[in-house]
């Protein structure tokens, strides 16, 4: 085995991998330890009561994480320490010659500094800010260190969104991107993108790490992403959480001081969050059965075509997809629409068609809910007090409308049979950043570039 | 713990009240009923006598082939539709050995109405148990008395049956050798238990060597036909 695939790596086997001249440097952890309850496991620290993961030969294994390779007690997780055997940058590898607007650039520096001195940081930056951007002088100022730079995000498409934007803007570094059914094998790189995941093969590898996203599923739901993250990086390394909505938990930890936190309440373009309508609308699904619109939907709708605005709308359920299709065609019979979920194979093409403005509506499950940019929309939700729209789905949803600076407002209204906490919350979340881009006067600098 | 271990959602059904407050064992399934729903049975009357599979007349076109070995009565529990291939994929090539509980009631009910004398669960090779941890097989049965009569003749597989094409697959040699005495299955009426039937050819090898071995009847059980 090349010495490389382990650098920063950990490695399950139940024998020592040969990696020749590096082999006293191999380090050996148990990969679970168990107590006289537990077993816990050591790649995603998760804990399972032993009874119920015992196998047949008296050992155990962890039901977490065996989508990567399962974990059992009598094996050992292998790696080699980070070595950071990377190419020495003369000049600076950053090839990106964009614009940061004022509020930006003081994240950018704000983010150099976390980089720096290794430490853990919550960046809350509204929908639609540039994030990505936000972050190049940093990863630029680490990788000229030599130092090992990981980005990851809980989301497939986000990875694969990112990965060509960081090549463009760093030419000269190799990168790998990391998922679970990607084409390639792993290769030994100084700039990783990967989904949380692969995070679990990961051991004391980055000084720097960038988890995007963390309120999406699945990293918001699994505790083992968490402790990967921390894993991932040196005991050293700098942890940077991107967000929109944060968490309970991780404002908690603000208010605890146990984290510091930069926030950037406004879009670039000065304008306002749009602030969520809502709208109480009792029995839907049944209306919809008849293949009817309920009343309200119907002039919101009536008022968004008259207008020639183009539009999404969310419903909680793929089943709900078909009914207000059919709805929909009854009522606005020149409507151009389609559905699509997150199984629908032509889900790319038709995300392509209503970008290209082929498109004037598109019915969607939460699977739009982020990493896509439409311009001039408005955002429907219907059943926005169902289970499956949690806080951070309904800001990043409202968050879709108004994106460009060329139509920086939008109509986002949900329709919804009672109020609901998650509802209630996203209002006041966004509510919030408004308020506070206003008391900091990053509204109304329109600037149109 | 509330979720379905197949497909992570939290719909697990709670016990009722009644189940709380009748003082009998509650036989809470680890997957939910939207996944057990979609398990789809097949029932033993409307299955080839053969093989198990779903089959309108007595005996389906791949059995009147096997006619070499006519004495053989398969019986298969279900279909090997999507979610009973995600499932076995879940409990035995990544090992998630809580999964072997979900149908050993199904299978205590079904081999009690058999009245044989010996249930055989089908072996597995020393290196894949080693690696696996356990037998898929002897998991579905953990709550039932078995014998281990059989083993393989190779330590390691070389190829597994589910990489073979259907040509490969029959033209594979006798993989089992006996693992106790011929007097043991001397007149007794066996079942030999797997967990995927499909071209027979597995299962068929090891009823032979039983046959032969002086057992009076042998009849197998799968958990899927597929």
């Amino acid at each position: 085995m090349q010495a490389t695939q382990l650098f920063g790596r950990q490695l399950l086997a139940d024998t020592m991998p040969n990696v020749s001249e590096w082999q006293s440097k191999l380090l050996r952890r148990p990969a679970m330890t168990l107590t006289a309850q537990w077993a816990i496991c050591q790649r995603c620290g998760q804990r399972t009561v032993k009874q119920t993961v015992r196998l047949p030969r008296n050992n155990y294994y962890c039901p977490h994480c065996f989508q990567l390779g399962r974990v059992t007690s009598d094996q050992w997780l292998w790696s080699l320490p980070e070595p950071n055997q990377f190419a020495r940058q003369s000049g600076s590898p950053l090839s990106w010659t964009g614009q940061l607007t004022p509020a930006q650039t003081a994240c950018s520096q704000e983010i150099s500094e976390i980089f720096a001195a290794g430490k853990t940081h919550l960046l809350w930056a509204v929908t639609g800010v540039g994030k990505t951007e936000m972050l190049f002088t940093g990863i630029e100022q680490a990788l000229m260190k030599g130092l090992r730079v990981g980005i990851a995000s809980p989301r497939v498409d986000v990875c694969l969104e990112l990965a060509p934007r960081l090549q463009v803007a760093f030419v000269s570094i190799p990168q790998i991107v990391l998922y679970g059914e990607m084409p390639g094998s792993y290769d030994y790189r100084q700039l990783t993108i990967c989904t949380t995941h692969q995070l679990l093969r990961f051991y004391h590898a980055f000084d720097v790490l960038v988890i995007d996203e963390v309120d999406a599923f699945p990293f918001a739901a699994d505790p083992g992403l968490a402790y990967a993250a921390e894993q991932a990086k040196k005991p050293t390394g700098a942890l940077l959480y991107l967000t929109a909505t944060p968490s309970k938990e991780l404002q908690r930890q603000e208010r605890q001081q146990k984290i510091s936190v930069s926030y950037l309440p406004a879009r670039y373009h000065g304008y306002p969050l749009p602030e969520v309508r809502l709208k109480l609308t009792s029995k839907w699904r049944r209306s919809l059965r008849k293949k009817q619109l309920p009343g309200a939907v119907k002039r919101t709708l009536k008022q968004i075509v008259t207008n020639k605005k183009r539009f999404l709308i969310f419903v909680p359920h793929v089943k709900d997809l078909a009914i207000l299709e059919t709805s929909l065609i009854q009522s606005f019979s020149a409507l151009k629409l389609a559905t699509v979920h997150a199984s629908d194979p032509e889900r790319h093409a038709k995300v392509q068609r209503m970008r290209d403005g082929e498109l004037d509506c598109l019915v969607t499950t939460t699977i739009l809910e982020r990493g896509v940019t439409f311009a001039n929309i408005d955002v429907i939700v219907l059943g926005a007090d169902d289970g499956v729209f949690s806080t951070a789905a309904l800001v990043q949803i409202a968050g879709r409308a108004g994106r460009k600076a060329a139509y920086p407002t939008g109509l986002v209204q949900f329709f919804a049979e009672s109020q609901t906490r998650p509802i209630k919350e996203a209002r006041r979340q966004i509510r919030f950043v408004n308020r506070k881009a206003q008391r900091e006067g990053l509204l109304g600098v329109h600037d149109h570039d | 713990m509330t979720e379905c271990l197949l497909c992570h959602r939290d719909n697990l059904r709670q016990p009722t009240l009644w189940q709380l407050l009748n003082f009998r064992p509650v036989e809470n399934s680890p997957l939910c009923q939207t996944c057990l729903n979609g398990f789809k049975a097949i029932p033993a009357d409307q299955s080839c006598t053969g093989c198990g599979r779903l089959w309108p007349d007595r005996l389906c076109s791949d059995c009147v082939r096997w006619q070499g070995l006519a004495e053989f009565k398969n019986r298969a529990l279900y279909q090997y539709n999507d979610l009973l291939k995600q499932f076995m994929s879940q409990y035995k090539f990544y090992g998630d050995y809580r999964l072997r509980t979900v149908f050993q009631t199904q299978f205590c009910q079904v081999i009690k109405q058999f009245n044989v004398d010996l249930v055989i669960p089908i072996p597995i090779n020393q290196a894949t148990e080693r690696q696996r941890g356990f037998n898929q097989v002897a998991g579905f049965l953990e709550q039932l008395k078995t014998t281990d009569g059989l083993k393989t003749l190779a330590l390691d597989k070389l190829q597994p049956q589910s990489a073979k094409n259907r040509q490969q697959r029959l033209q594979t040699k006798q993989p089992f050798t006996l693992n106790l005495g011929r007097e043991k299955f001397n007149k007794k009426r066996v079942l030999i238990v797997d967990d995927i039937y499909t071209t027979g050819r597995t299962i068929r090898h090891a009823a032979k060597l039983l046959l032969d071995a002086g057992a009076s009847e042998v009849r197998g059980l799968t958990l899927a036909h597929g």
